[in-house]
């Protein structure tokens, strides 16, 4: 049987008359383009079930360790049951916000993939977290770090799973004090359904602080192709300013009833 | 005809008042309230993570107060429209705000509050509304 060749240019033109065929997307904004989250993402606000979820993975809190507890004890959070103002969260003085407490802060971050690494890049602090994609196991002892050590895979076409582990144990897992030992495992699944949509799930399993894996509510990301990200240090001399202008008069304890 | 109900700003706004979203950090503001206080710029502190506005307020007894008023890093308001020139001192503003629950001169408005904002004396507004959305 004798196979017509096509000429380059009869290929492209029917290539494109193809893809004029097609029918349009369903899809908000599109499919989901081929193992790629690149972008600015966004978590879409979602009305907390309870101040306990302030900048925190929210979802049912497993019950705290006796060591977890002692911890959760000597916190002074701003949220939660026990607020005040004032308090010993490290973000007053520009401490690191630490993971995953930082994914849950309302400015959006930058998925970046080079070769063997996917970058993700929050404005908070201008931090940048590595997520090896060379298929590396996740150290067996690592160093602590405020940020973890990270590896991804893509488990489908659409698909990005992280495991990551070696978070320095001074951050805590949101607003209202909730503690996480240096050996806290955390799984990230972030799923692009369509070109503008993540849905995110989260596990923690950090048995040295809860007597069960806590189950973050799942979030949504959409993509913000006209945001930015800017460089957001939280410079000590300017928060310290701050605190001394606003923070702490408003921390006075004045007996006051509750300005109407 | 039948009567046109009257707008009610001031119970529209707390009915809305819900915080969502409140990062800031701290308890010290009542989120549940908005309050407005008018007053000129004394100053406009354009820092990360948190912009603050300083306004000369008269009280009732016509002392003047100087207030802050704690908004968003550079980042939310950039994409809220803003710029570090968006106030400067002179301005003649009123600012709805989450007060203090002291009492204290000081307060919040910005994107974790809904409903707080700037308003200008000739009517112009910044909100604090993400416009890269």
């Amino acid at each position: 049987m004798r196979i017509h060749s096509l000429s380059p240019i009869a290929l492209v033109l029917s290539m494109l008359s193809g893809a004029n065929a097609q029918a349009p997307s369903k899809v908000a904004g599109g499919p989901a383009p081929y193992r790629d989250l690149s972008g600015v993402w966004a978590m879409q606000p979602a009305r907390e079930v309870s101040e306990d979820d302030k900048q925190s993975p929210g979802g049912a809190i497993p019950p705290l360790t006796a060591w977890a507890k002692a911890r959760f004890d000597l916190e002074k959070p701003g949220y939660g049951k026990r607020a005040a103002p004032g308090g010993n969260d490290p973000i007053l003085q520009c401490d690191p916000m630490g993971f995953p407490r930082i994914l849950y802060f309302p400015t959006p971050f930058e998925f970046s993939q080079v070769s063997n690494r996917v970058l993700q890049m929050f404005e908070r602090d201008n931090v940048v977290r590595q997520i090896w994609t060379d298929g590396r196991a996740l150290p067996s002892d690592p160093d602590p770090l405020w940020y973890g050590y990270s590896s991804g895979k893509w488990v489908d076409d659409a698909t990005f799973v992280v495991d990551s582990t070696g978070y320095d144990d001074r951050t805590w897992l949101g607003a209202a004090g909730f503690p996480h030992s240096e050996t806290m495992r955390v799984e990230e699944r972030y799923q692009r359904v369509d070109r503008e949509t993540i849905n995110f799930t989260l596990k923690i399993d950090d048995p040295q602080a809860y007597t069960k894996p806590w189950i973050a509510l799942p979030r949504v990301f959409k993509l913000r192709p006209r945001a930015e990200i800017r460089q957001g240090y939280c410079v000590y001399s300017e928060e310290n300013a701050f605190t001394r202008r606003i923070r702490e008069p408003g921390a006075l304890n004045t007996g006051a009833a509750p300005r109407k | 005809m039948k009567k046109l109900a009257r707008p009610r700003p001031l119970l529209a706004l707390l009915l809305s008042a819900g915080a969502l979203f409140a990062h800031h950090g701290n308890s010290a503001y009542n989120e549940t309230a908005r309050i407005p206080i008018k007053g000129t710029v004394t100053e406009f502190v354009w820092v990360n993570p948190h912009s603050q506005i300083y306004l000369d307020v008269k009280d009732s007894s016509g002392k003047v107060v100087n207030w802050g008023i704690e908004t968003n890093s550079p980042g939310i308001l950039t994409r809220a429209g803003w710029t570090r020139r968006a106030l400067k001192a002179g301005d003649r503003i009123t600012i709805i705000m989450c007060p203090a629950k002291n009492g204290q001169p000081v307060g919040y408005a910005g994107s974790g509050d809904p409903g707080t904002k700037v308003i200008f004396d000739d009517g112009r507004e910044l909100l604090f509304t993400d416009k890269t959305k």
